[in-house]
């Protein structure tokens, strides 16, 4: 289980995050939301102690992580959103390397690294380096690196970025593979879809604060899981209704220029966060 | 272990870079040793000037050899290719990674000396090498591998390392006792240089070199930097809130 505690982060005068109170169990798959510079790489960058927090604290299994917390770092694996490898490295040696910062046996580092990079179609580019691989291959040999050393807790910033629809949908496979295995998986995206599809529990966070917190089916339900697109002179505006029948109704009377549809996770994320930006 | 795992990575990095390490390893110095030892052929404390200038270059070999290794490596990692975010995250200690690169910056230091020691094996100078003289090289260089892990945790962008050089590098290797003694220079401004690492280093390779003593004081001095560079940076890969 991981608990966020009143995790504060600030820049000189600007708080990233701002006493976030978050409680991860174990095998939860758990998306964290927001636009951009709402803080969630920073949390990320936090949870793998790359950030020290300002005020607050992190805590795996009741243990506090911390820079110094082998046990609790061995826990966890980081797909972070740039490609954080040696670039002049292959990719045998990004595994390896991975391998000896765990500690694991080299004939062990050798197995997994065949048997990941086989399972992601990167057998056959392993002895290229990491500068003069595509995007999609980087994002790939991390999730590789991350799964190397088995862990009990991913942290995914933004895994699928730059990927074509094809190998998302691969990644989305594995991740629920993963989770499947009782793997306790964090992640942040910006393809609500994605959340959506994969997550369990998803928080919105903007301006580094927590601001609801829920399954997306609830988030939906809550906005209304029906929705009519309309076509006005201020531009697509989107009408919803919690009840079937109330949006044909209302379809039925707005002519040519509305569609129906259902409500998405997108539609909540666009909501609340189009609503914080007309209140400013 | 994790420091056998940092002396691993510095490894592959050598095999790859080999020849661009070797030949940076050698043109400044040898450039040096043609301009100032045998184009200027001239003397120095009733010696041959090459006699006096080889043990100072041998000495900044590793001065240069380590700190860029180390200032250039930790600056790419930590600010353009976040690789440091493996290490960091990884359950291996921090001061082993410190140390790891410590020791790894200094062999890199070591190697550079060793290369210039090769080049210059042919000329006849009669100076002597022994293993206090690869202790001293190897502790300076040492001392210069922690500077280079303090400046690049400080490193704002990618293009402070060059300026790094420029700064400290440059000016070190130009006025601590490689080219003239610094007891040429004018006092107080002697005291100040005479106290730099390289000073020290340059000077006790220098008395090996000629069958003297080099004394005690160095040894403390270079270490003396050892440890509160040392200090200053597991202090800062431990504390530091935004690595």
């Amino acid at each position: 289980m991981i608990e966020i505690k009143n995790l504060t982060k600030k820049f000189g005068d600007f708080t990233a995050v701002d006493h976030l109170n978050l409680t991860i169990e174990t095998g939860e798959f758990f998306g964290l939301l927001g636009p951009n510079g709402a803080g969630k790489t920073t949390t990320i960058s936090m949870l793998s102690t790359v950030l020290l927090p300002t005020e607050g604290e992190i805590r795996i299994d009741g243990e506090l992580l911390g820079r110094r917390a082998s046990a609790q770092k061995r826990k966890l694996a980081v797909v972070t959103q740039e490609y954080s490898m040696r670039q002049d490295m292959t990719m045998d040696e990004v595994m390896e390397y991975q391998g000896r910062l765990y500690y694991l046996p080299r004939n062990v580092i050798r197995e997994k690294t065949d048997e990941l990079l086989a399972f992601a179609g990167l057998t056959e580019y392993r002895k290229r380096v990491v500068r003069r691989l595509s995007g999609g291959m980087k994002r790939k040999l991390m999730v590789c690196r991350a799964l190397m050393i088995e862990p009990e807790i991913l942290l995914l910033d933004e895994p699928t970025a730059g990927m074509d629809a094809l190998a998302r949908r691969q990644m989305w496979n594995l991740l629920r593979q993963l989770n499947g295995k009782n793997l306790t998986i964090i992640l942040t995206t910006h393809y609500m879809e994605e959340a959506e599809s994969l997550c369990g529990r998803v928080a919105l966070i903007e301006k580094g604060k927590l601001d609801m917190i829920d399954t997306p089916s609830a988030m939906i339900g809550n906005l209304g899981a029906f929705a009519v697109d309309e076509m006005t002179e201020k531009g697509l505006t989107s009408h919803f209704f919690k009840n079937r029948q109330d949006a044909i109704t209302y379809l039925s009377q707005a002519g040519d220029q509305a569609s129906f549809r259902n409500t998405t996770l997108e539609d909540v994320f666009v909501e609340r966060v189009g609503r914080h930006l007309t209140k400013k | 272990m994790g420091i056998i795992t940092v002396l691993w990575e510095k490894w592959t990095e050598f095999k790859r870079e080999f020849y661009k390490i070797t030949l940076a390893a050698m043109i400044s110095p040898m450039m040096y040793l043609i301009i100032f030892g045998m184009g200027i052929q001239t003397t120095s404390h009733g010696e041959p000037y090459l006699s006096y200038l080889i043990p100072g270059i041998v000495a900044m070999s590793t001065m240069t050899g380590s700190f860029s290794a180390v200032a250039q490596n930790m600056s790419v990692q930590r600010l353009y290719e976040k690789a440091l975010d493996q290490v960091m995250i990884s359950p291996t200690p921090l001061w082993q990674f410190i140390i790891g690169q410590i020791i790894g910056g200094s062999l890199r230091g070591m190697y550079a000396a060793g290369v210039i020691l090769l080049l210059t094996m042919p000329i006849r100078t009669g100076l002597i090498y022994n293993g206090w003289s690869f202790l001293i090289l190897f502790l300076n260089g040492t001392v210069f591998s922690t500077i280079a892990l303090v400046l690049s945790f400080l490193a704002k962008s990618y293009s402070d390392a060059p300026k790094y050089n420029a700064y400290i590098i440059v000016p070190m290797s130009f006025l601590c006792n490689t080219f003239f003694s610094t007891d040429q220079m004018p006092s107080g401004f002697r005291q100040v240089v005479s106290a730099l690492p390289l000073s020290q280093a340059s000077a006790m390779v220098r008395a090996i070199a000629h069958g003297e003593d080099p004394g005690t004081i160095g040894w403390f001095v270079l270490l003396a930097y050892l440890v509160v560079f040392g200090t200053i940076s597991f202090l800062f890969i431990y504390k530091k809130k935004n690595l």
